[in-house]
C-alpha cells in the first residue's frame, strides 16, 4: 500500500470508528428535509386549509351586475373560500366595527347601469384591520371581478345597453324581432372571442421525456426533491470540512512533524488528505441519496450523472477546505472560520431558501457557492437534462483550489 | 575502531537574530548511545529537527552512512525519531499505530506486523496491544512513542527528551529500552535535562550550549576536565549576590565557584582541608549555612563548569 493510500485508509478507519458525528450529519439533513417537506406539503388529503373568509356584502345596486357578482360568490370553489352574508350598510358597518367579518364588499348604487353605460364605478372593500391576510384575499377577489366586469363592459357595451333597455320594458312588449339583431351581434362577438376563450388564454401542458423502452412512471409533485439536494450539499460541507481541519489538529500535536520524519512528502500528504475528504463526503452523500429515495421517493434521474455531479461537488468541498487550511495558522482559526463560511454558502447558495427569494441584487452571490451549482445541477438531472454547467464550474474551480492547496500546504506542513 | 555513521560539521542555524546553532560539530559511532546535554535554548531541539529532515535553511554538512543526509530522501528510512510530543493516534490501538507509522517507512505488511509484535513485546505493551491508546498511562504512551520510532529498524535513533513527565518506574523502563537499542547496534542521540539519566544510559556524552559542543567524551573523560576535585554543595538562606560577594576573596585560592543561585551554591575544592576555612569565612561575612554536602566529581559538576548555570526542568 502506498503511503498516501495508507493515510487515506487510516482517515477512513478513524472516521468509521467514531461514526456519531458523521451519522449526525447524515441524519440531520434527512430529518430537516422531512420536517420542511411536511410543513409545506403534508399530502393530498391533508392540505393546509385557509379558514373561510367572512365576507359581508352590501348590495346597493340590486340589479343584474350585482346579481352576477353574488352569483360568482355562490360557485362551489368560492363558497369554500368565502362565507358570504348579505347585509344592509348600517348592519355591515356595525359588524365590521365589532370585528365580526374579515371584509365588507360594497356594490355601489347604479353599478349595473354604470357598467352598461361604461361609466366609472367603484367596488368598495372595507377591510378588518385586526386581520392581515384574509381581508387581502377578499380585496384580491374584488379586484379580479372588477377587471372581469371592465372587460365585459368594453366588449359587450352595445348589448348591455340593449339589455338594460329591455329590462325596463314589460316582457309582453318585447318581440323576437326586437331581439334578433342584438342576438346576432352578440353571437358574432362570442364567435370572435371563441378563439381566445376556448381554449382559455393559457394552458399548462405537462410532458415527461422518456427514453426508448423506459416504462411510464406515475408522475407526481414531490416537494422533497427540491429540499434534499440543498440540505445534502450544506451537510456535505460540514462532513468534508473536519477531514481537512484534521491537518491543523495533527500539526498542533506533532503528528504531521512525525510524518515528515518519514519519507512521506508534503505533496503526498496534501493529496491524501484531499482524497480522504472527498471519499468520506462521497460515502455519506450516497447514503443520504439512497435514504432520499427510500424515505421520500425521490427520483434522482440518471445515476451516472448524479454520481459525476456528486463527485465534482465533493472534490470542490475537499479542495476548498484544503486550500483554506493551507492558509490557516492553527486549528482555532480553522474552526472559527469554517462554520460561518458554510452557513453563508448555504444561505446564498439555495440550501436554506430558494435563490428566487433573495433580493435580485444578491442572487449573483449564489453563483459563487458550491451549493448553487450542486442544487441546479441536481435539479437538471432530475428533469432529464445534463448538468454540464454545474460540472464544468465545480471541476474547474475545484482544480484551482486543489492546485493552490497542493502548492501551499506541503510547504506549511514541512515547516 | 567502530564505524562512524554520523558526521556533523559546522552546523549553523539562525532564527532571525537568534543563533540556534553556531558551528556545531560531532561524530557518532555505530551502536553508540550519545547523551546530548544542554540548558534550555542550547539548540538541542534545533539539532534534532535538522537531523530528522524537518528543518532547512542551515549551513554546514551532515553525512549519514557516508552520504549527504539530505541528498537522498530514502535515507529517512534508516533514521528513527522519537519526538517530545506523544505524536500518535490515541483513538487507535498500539498495534494499529505501529502498523500505520511503519507503513510510512515502506515496510511490507507481514514484516510490519511481525516487527510491531516484536516491539510491543520489547516495550512491554503486548497485553494491551489491541486497546485504544487513550486508555494508556503516561509511561505506556512514552514507551509506545519510542516503539513507533523503532518500527522500521533505524540505524540511527534520535530521542528528544523521552522521559519528560513520567514516573520513576516508567523512566527506568524507558532507559532500559534505550540501552537495549544501543546494544543491538543502533546509534542513539538522546537529549535530556536529566544528568542522572545520561550517566546511567549513555556511552558518550556531549555538552552543548549556545549552539555549539562545549565538551564531548565518556563520563570519565569529562570528569577529568574538572579535575579530581571535591564538589561541595552549600545551601542556606542567602542570596546569590550576597554569597558571591562574600566568598569572592577565596575564589581561585584552592577553591572554584561552579555555580551560585539564591539559597544554593556549588564549589570545587582541590584540597578538602580548605573547606573549614571556607565555612569560617562565610560565618564572618554573616552568611548562614543550613546544609553542606561533599560529593565526588560528577557530571553535574562538569556540566556546571562547562555551561556556568544550573539545569532547570
Amino acid at each position: 500500500m502506498s503511503r498516501a493510500a495508507l493515510i487515506i485508509a487510516n482517515d477512513l478507519k478513524r472516521r468509521l470508528r467514531a461514526p456519531m458525528a458523521t451519522l449526525l450529519f447524515l441524519v440531520i439533513p434527512l430529518a430537516m428535509t422531512a420536517l420542511i417537506g411536511a410543513i409545506f406539503d403534508p399530502g393530498e388529503d391533508n392540505r393546509t386549509q385557509l379558514p373561510p373568509i367572512k365576507l359581508l356584502v352590501v348590495d346597493r345596486d340590486q340589479d343584474i351586475a350585482a346579481r352576477f357578482l353574488l352569483g360568482a360568490l355562490d360557485q362551489k370553489e368560492m363558497k369554500e373560500m368565502f362565507q358570504v352574508t348579505r347585509v344592509d350598510a348600517v348592519a355591515g358597518e356595525r359588524l365590521m366595527r365589532k370585528g365580526k367579518a374579515s371584509a365588507m364588499l360594497v356594490i355601489p348604487e347604479h353599478f349595473s347601469d354604470d357598467l352598461a353605460a361604461q361609466r366609472p364605478s367603484t367596488l368598495e372593500v372595507v377591510k378588518n384591520p385586526a386581520e392581515e391576510f384574509l381581508p387581502g384575499v377578499a380585496e384580491e377577489f374584488a379586484a379580479t371581478m372588477a377587471v372581469g366586469f371592465s372587460a365585459i363592459a368594453q366588449v359587450f357595451a352595445d348589448e348591455l345597453k340593449v339589455i338594460q333597455g329591455v329590462r325596463r320594458l314589460s316582457l309582453e312588449s318585447v318581440t323576437v324581432a326586437d331581439l334578433t339583431p342584438f342576438l346576432e351581434r352578440a353571437r358574432g362577438k362570442i364567435i370572435a372571442l371563441k378563439s381566445y376563450l376556448s381554449p382559455l388564454l393559457l394552458a399548462v401542458g405537462e410532458e415527461t421525456t422518456k427514453k426508448p423502452g423506459q416504462e411510464d412512471r406515475p408522475a407526481g409533485f414531490n416537494i422533497f426533491r427540491y429540499i434534499l439536494p440543498g440540505m445534502l450539499i450544506m451537510f456535505l460541507l460540514f462532513i468534508v470540512e473536519p477531514s481537512l481541519r484534521e491537518i491543523q489538529n495533527e500539526r498542533a500535536d506533532g503528528k504531521i512533524r512525525r510524518m515528515m520524519f518519514s519519507p512521506l512528502t508534503g505533496l503526498e500528504l496534501a493529496g491524501a488528505r484531499i482524497f480522504s475528504g472527498w471519499l468520506i463526503g462521497m460515502l455519506v452523500a450516497l447514503l443520504a441519496m439512497a435514504a432520499g429515495t427510500l424515505l421520500f421517493g425521490i427520483a434522482w434521474g440518471s445515476l451516472p450523472l448524479q454520481l459525476a455531479l456528486l463527485a465534482a461537488a465533493c472534490f470542490w468541498c475537499s479542495a476548498f477546505f484544503a486550500m483554506l487550511n493551507a492558509f490557516f495558522r492553527n486549528k482555532n482559526q480553522a474552526g472559527a472560520f469554517a462554520s460561518p463560511v458554510i452557513l453563508v454558502f448555504s444561505a446564498f447558495g439555495g440550501s436554506m431558501l430558494p435563490l428566487e427569494q433573495l433580493p435580485a441584487g444578491m442572487r449573483w452571490v449564489g453563483t459563487l457557492t458550491v451549493n448553487h451549482w450542486y442544487i441546479s445541477g441536481c435539479t437538471r438531472i432530475m428533469d432529464g437534462r445534463p448538468p454540464l454547467a454545474s460540472l464544468a464550474v465545480l471541476l474547474a474551480s475545484g482544480l484551482v483550489f486543489a492546485a493552490v492547496a497542493m502548492t501551499v500546504l506541503p510547504r506549511r506542513l514541512s515547516a | 575502531m567502530q564505524q562512524t555513521i554520523l558526521e556533523i560539521k559546522n552546523l549553523s542555524k539562525n532564527y532571525g537574530e537568534t543563533v540556534a546553532l553556531a558551528g556545531f560539530s560531532l561524530d557518532l559511532a555505530r551502536g553508540e548511545v550519545l547523551g546530548l546535554l544542554g540548558p534550555n535554548g542550547a539548540g538541542k531541539t534545533t539539532l534534532i529537527s535538522i537531523l530528522s529532515g524537518t528543518l532547512r535553511g542551515f549551513t554546514g554538512s551532515v553525512r549519514f552512512l557516508g552520504q549527504d543526509l539530505f541528498a537522498d530522501r530514502r535515507l529517512k528510512n534508516r533514521i528513527g525519531v522519537v519526538p517530545q510530543e506523544m505524536a500518535f493516534y490515541e483513538d487507535l490501538s498500539a498495534m494499529e499505530n505501529l502498523m500505520f507509522w511503519g507503513g510510512l517507512y515502506d515496510i511490507a505488511g507481514k514484516e510490519r506486523k511481525r516487527r510491531a509484535q516484536e516491539l510491543l513485546e520489547r516495550v512491554e505493551l503486548s497485553a494491551r496491544a489491541r486497546e485504544p491508546v487513550k486508555k494508556f498511562s503516561g509511561g505506556m504512551k512514552r514507551r509506545l512513542n519510542i516503539a513507533i520510532g523503532l518500527i522500521h529498524r533505524p540505524e540511527l535513533l534520535l530521542l528528544d527528551e523521552p522521559t519528560v513527565g513520567i514516573d520513576v518506574q516508567a523512566k527506568v523502563s524507558i532507559l532500559d529500552i534505550i540501552r537495549g537499542v544501543g546494544g543491538q547496534g543502533t546509534s542513539v542521540v538522546f537529549t535530556t535535562h536529566q544528568l542522572a539519566e545520561v550517566e546511567q544510559t549513555c556511552s558518550r556524552i556531549a555538552i552543548m550550549d549556545q549552539g555549539a559542543v562545549l565538551a564531548a567524551g565518556t563520563l570519565a573523560e569529562l570528569i577529568r576536565i574538572v579535575g579530581e576535585k571535591e564538589i561541595v554543595e552549600v545551601s542556606g538562606p542567602f542570596s546569590a549576590d550576597a554569597f558571591s560577594e562574600g566568598i569572592r576573596r577565596l575564589n581561585g585560592d584552592g577553591m572554584e565557584i561552579l555555580s551560585v543561585a539564591d539559597g544554593l551554591a556549588m564549589l570545587a575544592f582541590a584540597d578538602s582541608q580548605r573547606i573549614p576555612a571556607m565555612l569560617q569565612h562565610l560565618f564572618q561575612n554573616r552568611l548562614a549555612v543550613a546544609d553542606l554536602k561533599i560529593k565526588s566529581p560528577n557530571l553535574e559538576a562538569v556540566f556546571l563548569k562547562m555551561t556556568g548555570r544550573s539545569l532547570r526542568d
